[in-house]
């Protein structure tokens, strides 16, 4: 027998996700975290559930970690202490930042604390210009004088950052060549290995961020890989990036800076896997629990990443984060917009006489009014509860028996008394209100980016994803609504169903017409090599591996570039390739901008390269088939309030794993499972797969709310 | 709580799903505008502003990364609509203007108007603005000293640029033919004519969805809303008659320092702002138009209430100004208007203090309170004409038990530096310094922040610079004890015959010259011997504040080798300091 484990870290839970590779059975576990030391709750986890399953550590294949260690050592200031050499007359490259405020109306706003200590900070004579020629050579001597001073001052990391190392990085080489020689046991980070890009405010965060979290999360990678051997796994170990890819722990130990959003990617990963499973290559994965609701894409099988993130960005009423607030890095992240609605999220009437819902959340403890637990402020979960949409003694597989007459008495006192309105129609401005911020999201990651939700597939889950989904499939007009079997456990399963992955980039700015396809190539073929070789190292060779190569261009004089993927025959960017790719870049700029400009040059700013290792992926589990009559799934009756309906109805509820592939609910309807409930909103039909997926679709005009 | 004269047909979530999705109409334009753009200032540094009214021309949604462009639209539009005659628009048609006496700012910023029509019937307009990085004029990147606004560039009454989806070529070539930037304002009106399309687009889905007669009920609903929301916000205020009054160092022509004077009147009603005693308008740069002032004022007010209150004509209807006509703070023409921004600018740290003793847990001390413009450009060493225009942080103020900030941006303008790389890939400079001003921040016990320096090296090819900006005279103002900030000072050849050159001037250099900015520090609030002395020596430890200073102004002994506090001599300093305080040596 062989299975797979995943081990995901949150801020409360720390859960477990067992896989058995040939029945494609999974079993979950959850245990507390312990943050002080993170690896003690992973360790626990996997034992526990090794336990139950009667699993002997032997038998597992493969350990997946999604990590929180990268993120928090950041926010927590917990870096190793860490200095930064530049190039002399720019030392307060961390201080200035890119000199802007992270809010525009607070007089007492404050910036972030640069994450070097201003005296930490050098400015070391040497200088080339931005075609990488030589203006003033390396100060040896300062560099090495430095490296003393560093080495009794107590230093455990140093990242160099010199202006134009993106284009050469001789003088960091050097200089890295000269702090050896002083001083042997520093880590050392250099940005033109980390992030060769230009833009240095960019690179030096970015490497400094690399710098100072790499002892600990080396630290604690290195020890969760004894502590496991120990244990008796001789599996492969390999941890979560935030570009939804996985790498071996010894990447992890040397680029900790791709671990920054490890957590958040898996769910996105799970919903990539997902569409492969049942043939969707775009698609909107939404995911919300209980404090927040999270919205990301999948296009062409891969998850979307951006290049443009913070590392502890504080969040803005709405959705985003606030520019300016964290510490950026460069590396691909995958692109999610979180906002603060989730089940926990309290309904309140703001001074001007609207209902407003969230960023609060009741959190899990109190919780919710119907939770019972002392909570009288009315919650998203409340509202779905007066509403006949959850079923009081079946949440969480009955674990809590939720309070009908508390979620009435809070929302009736909280917000229909101060508006003047029925407790009823305040629920349904709850959730109504509560989805609208979503759709907000969701429009903005898909038609605010140029993509079209007609030509996508809706994937929800999480706890409370399935009970909003109808509503916001309907509203952005997506293909169709897809939720998996047990929502609760599918962002775990996304550890175990993705690839390994290492991404490369290098900045080659040129006209595109002019590019030297020799140099390109050179440089795809650098890339692939490190990338190959990495691969090797983690056992993945030949026919398993495959280069995504993606070039970033733009418009001379533009500054925001896009990013195309290379098809194979394009690996050389002969003449007539790169009259193609301009074409290809007038046809995408229209399509996101609406405006092209065929007449000007196409400007070539960065070559990246994804070096992708397959790993087998996991077999779902599948359920055997029946009629279309969901007649042997139905469990009861009860009134369920809906807008079409003009109130409460009679509405069927069903028993999700009494569901057999090839049935057909039409809405509305509610499918209960231990750790989610799907609504079936009338002109709705839910269709179900042999993997017990419900795919939902508009069969009829549906008024909006 | 509603009052009883909502109207029946009020359903919460509609409301709410039209406030967000009008709101994410302006977002969508300025992002189409930001990523299509061209120019650093548009693209990098975010210079522009978007937003959609309805058929009345009430504003009803906004999107912009800079405060300063508040009521920017909202003066220009309406007033640009009636010049030209918004009857004679017809659906994909588009309007452009800048002008500075028909409810615009400084020529630099170029609005693009589109009506937006539904099934034949005018149902709303979209605008864009952005600041271009050259409309012509005396000098590249049309800043600089002048003594008549027709000195300073291309002025664009509103004029059809775009008919039926299509430029008017007539108009675009004379436009253009005006402009040195013949690389970026071409891609840059287009990124404008793109924000006003997809805008236009969008509102015309959501009033077909939805249709035109309900959207403007909850249109309705929403400036209500805010104008609630506003009106209970204010009513918080400290009631009372705040006055201050402050001056710009220099006009530019050598005239006496400008004087600015505001007293704001906060009773039952709200706020009025009343400017008058600001001086007359000057044949000099610094007039501002009242779109600048009101931005100023509107600034102030989104500052003492919650950032959720949205920006829309519920909202604009509260910002009272009283600015006598023909005075800097609104001028008539043919007054130069270029550097309009400035006084807006030192308008908004006059404001606040004098708020200030009112509101002590508040208001900063002074802060940076200028735009500090860098221009240059001329033709490159291959014969091709380049332009290039930035703006530089300073310190911030200090406020109640917070620093003030070092080298931000403030107020109105929140612009982001453009990153070395990218200036000297795309243009013949060379940036040699990027740096903190040690000793530059006011002392206090709560300190302002530091100031920055930015040295432009041109290697190879003669260049003409100009230097927009102010404070190298008076640094900003400390409070309540706190010292004033290190003065800015603008410098030519740093390295060698240096000379210091007026804040407002624009100079030819040849190749091999640099021009060195160093930014004023932020005013310190409370007295600098009341500073806890550890962050003294915290300051002294990053070499922010040096030790000769940390004794003479902030009273603490430090020894630099263990990085510890004498204590005793600290006392004794502080004693003789609280008897005869220290003056800032700057």
């Amino acid at each position: 027998m062989s299975y797979r484990l995943g081990i995901d870290i949150g801020g409360t839970f720390t859960d477990a996700l067992l896989l058995d590779e040939t029945s494609g059975t999974m079993r979950i576990a959850k245990v507390s975290s312990t943050p002080a030391d993170p690896s003690i709750g992973f360790l626990e986890a996997a034992r526990r559930i090794l336990a139950e399953a009667g699993v002997a550590p032997a038998e597992l294949r493969l350990v997946v970690h999604g990590t929180t260690v990268a993120t928090n050592t950041i926010i927590e200031g917990k870096g190793a202490p860490t200095a930064f050499l530049t190039t002399e007359g720019f030392r307060d490259m961390l201080e200035i930042a890119r000199q802007t405020r992270p809010a525009l109306y607070d007089l007492r706003f404050t910036k972030p604390a640069p994450l070097v200590p201003r005296h930490l900070c050098y400015g070391i004579p040497e200088r080339l210009d931005h075609r990488g020629a030589l203006i003033t050579p390396l100060n040896a001597e300062a560099v090495r004088a430095v490296g003393t001073e560093l080495r009794s001052a107590g230093v455990a990391a140093i990242a160099v950052c010199f202006l134009h190392s993106y284009i050469n990085p001789e003088h960091e080489r050097q200089a890295r060549d000269l702090l050896r020689e002083v001083f042997p046991e520093a880590q050392i980070a250099l940005s033109s290995e980390v992030a060769p890009e230009f833009r240095e405010y960019l690179r030096a965060s970015t490497t400094v961020i690399n710098a100072t979290v790499q002892p600990i999360a080396a630290n604690y990678l290195r020890s969760i890989e004894v502590r496991l051997r120990a244990l008796g796994v001789h599996a492969e170990l390999l941890v979560m990036q935030s570009s939804g890819g996985v790498f071996s722990f010894a990447s992890g130990c040397e680029r900790p800076v791709f671990l920054i959003e490890s957590g958040p990617a898996a769910g996105v990963t799970a919903a990539a896997y997902l569409g492969t499973v049942i043939g969707r290559q775009n698609l909107i994965a939404f995911d919300m629990g209980g404090t927040t609701a999270k919205v990301s894409l999948v296009l062409e099988g891969m998850p979307r990443v951006t290049k443009d993130f913070e590392v502890g960005a504080m969040a803005m009423p709405g959705s985003g984060r606030a520019r300016g607030s964290g510490y950026p890095i460069r590396t691909p992240v995958i692109d999610l917009v979180e906002i603060g609605a989730g089940g926990g999220s309290i309904a309140w009437v703001d001074d001007g006489g609207v209902v407003r819902v969230g960023p609060r959340s009741a959190g899990a403890d109190p919780g919710p009014a119907c939770y019972g637990r002392g909570g009288t402020e009315p919650t998203v979960t409340d509202a779905n509860l007066l509403l006949g949409r959850l079923s009081p003694d079946r949440f969480l597989g009955g674990e809590i028996i939720l309070d009908v007459d508390a979620a009435r008495t809070a929302i009736q006192e909280r917000c229909a008394t101060p508006l003047g309105i029925d407790p009823i129609t305040a629920a349904h401005a709850i959730v109504e209100i509560a989805n609208s911020a979503m759709i907000a999201a969701l429009r903005l990651v898909t038609v605010q980016r140029g993509f079209d939700p007609r030509d996508m597939d809706l994937v929800a889950f999480g706890g409370a994803g399935p009970l909003h989904a109808g509503r916001l499939a309907t509203e952005i007009g997506c293909r169709s609504l897809v939720i998996p079997f047990s929502p609760g456990t599918t962002s775990a399963l996304g550890l175990l169903a993705t690839d390994l992955r290492h991404d490369y980039a290098t900045t080659m700015l040129c006209r595109l017409a002019t590019a030297d396809p020799m140099a390109v190539a050179g440089a795809f073929a650098r890339m692939e090599a490190e990338g190959l070789a990495t691969l090797a190292g983690e056992g993945v060779h030949g026919e398993a591996t495959r280069a995504i190569r993606q070039l970033d261009l733009r418009y001379v004089g533009q500054s925001h570039e896009l990013t195309l993927t290379l098809g194979e025959e394009e690996k050389l960017l002969d003449g007539a390739t790169g009259a193609r790719l301009a074409e290809r870049f007038h046809r995408e700029h229209e399509r996101i901008y609406g405006t092209s400009a065929p007449h000007e040059a196409v400007e070539l700013v960065s070559l990246r390269l994804s070096m992708v290792g397959q790993i087998t992926r996991p077999q779902l589990r599948t359920i055997p088939s029946g009629p279309t009559d969901p007649a042997a799934a139905l469990r009861t009756h009860r009134p369920v309030f809906f807008a079409e309906h003009g109130g409460y109805g009679d509405c069927p509820i069903y028993d999700r794993y009494r569901l057999q592939s090839g049935m057909t609910i039409a809405g509305p309807a509610i499918v209960e499972e231990l750790d989610s409930t799907s609504v079936i909103h009338p002109h709705q039909r839910a269709t179900i797969d042999r993997y017990g997926m419900l795919h939902v679709q508009v069969v009829g005009l549906a008024s909006p709310a | 709580m509603v009052e009883a004269s909502q109207p029946a047909a009020y359903d919460p979530i509609r409301f709410e799903v039209i406030r967000n999705a009008l709101l994410e109409i302006a977002e969508e334009m300025a992002i189409t505008l930001r990523r299509s753009a061209y120019s650093t200032n548009i693209k990098t540094r975010a210079d522009f502003s978007c937003a959609i009214f309805d058929a009345d021309l009430r504003v009803i949604a906004q999107a912009f990364a800079q405060p300063n462009h508040l009521g920017s639209l909202t003066e220009l539009v309406p007033r640009a609509l009636t010049f030209y005659g918004a009857e004679r628009l017809g659906p994909g048609d588009a309007i452009l203007t800048n002008h500075p006496y028909l409810g615009g700012v400084h020529l630099n910023d170029i609005t693009l108007i589109s009506p937006v029509h539904l099934e034949g019937q005018l149902v709303g307009y979209v605008a864009s603005l952005a600041h271009h990085v050259d409309v012509g004029g005396g000098a590249p990147a049309s800043i600089g000293a002048f003594r008549e606004v027709y000195q300073e560039g291309v002025i664009i009454p509103p004029v059809r640029l775009v008919k039926g989806g299509a430029f008017v070529d007539d108009v675009l070539r004379l436009v253009l033919a005006q402009v040195r930037a013949q690389q970026e304002t071409p891609g840059d009106l287009r990124a404008q004519v793109a924000a006003n399309t997809v805008g236009a687009r969008r509102l015309n889905e959501l009033l077909l969805r939805l249709g035109v007669d309900h959207v403007r009920h909850y249109i309705d609903l929403i400036i209500d809303y805010t104008d609630r929301r506003t009106r209970s916000a204010l009513a918080q205020l400290p009631r009372g008659s705040f006055s201050a009054e402050g001056t710009l160092d220099n006009d530019g022509y050598g005239g006496p320092p400008v004087k600015l004077a505001a007293r704001l009147l906060i009773d039952e009603t709200g706020v009025l702002f009343d400017l008058t005693g600001s001086d007359p308008q000057r044949r000099a740069p610094v007039n501002s138009t009242y779109a600048q002032t009101f931005a100023a004022c509107a600034y102030l007010l989104k500052c003492l209430i919650s950032p959720d209150i949205p920006t829309n004509a519920g909202f604009y209807r509260h910002v009272r100004v009283l600015a006598p006509e023909g005075s800097v703070v609104n001028c008539v023409a043919p007054a130069p208007v270029v550097a309009g921004w400035e006084t807006h600018m030192r308008l908004t740290d006059i404001l606040l203090h004098a708020l200030a003793p009112a509101m002590p847990e508040q208001i900063p001390a002074g802060t940076k309170g200028m735009i500090c413009h860098a221009g240059f450009g001329g033709p490159r060493p291959n014969g091709s004409y380049y332009c290039f225009l930035e703006t530089l942080a300073g310190g911030y103020g200090g406020r109640a038990g917070l620093d003030g900030p070092d080298a931000v941006q403030t107020h109105g303008q929140n612009t982001e530096n453009a990153p070395v790389e990218e200036t000297e890939a795309n243009y013949p400079v060379r940036i040699t310094h990027y740096a903190l001003v040690d000793d530059s921040e006011g002392p206090g016990c709560w300190r302002g922040g530091l100031g920055l320096r930015r040295d432009y090296y041109f290697p190879d090819h003669a260049v003409t610079f100009t230097i927009l900006a102010d404070r190298d005279r008076n640094g900003p103002w400390g409070l309540f004890g706190g010292l004033p900030g290190r003065p800015a000072a603008y410098i030519r050849n740093p390295n060698g015959a240096s000379h210091l050159l007026s804040s407002k001037s624009t100079v030819e250099l040849s190749a091999g010259e640099t021009i060195s900015y160093r930014t004023c520090g932020g005013g310190g609030y409370g007295h600098p011997y009341d500073r806890d002395p550890q962050l003294v020596l915290a300051d002294v430890r990053s070499g922010k504040v040096s030790n000769e200073r940390a004794r003479t102004i902030y009273g603490v002994s430090i020894d630099t080798q263990r990085w510890t506090i004498d204590l005793p001599a600290t006392e004794q300093l502080r004693e003789r300091l609280r008897s005869a305080p220290a003056v800032d040596p700057t």
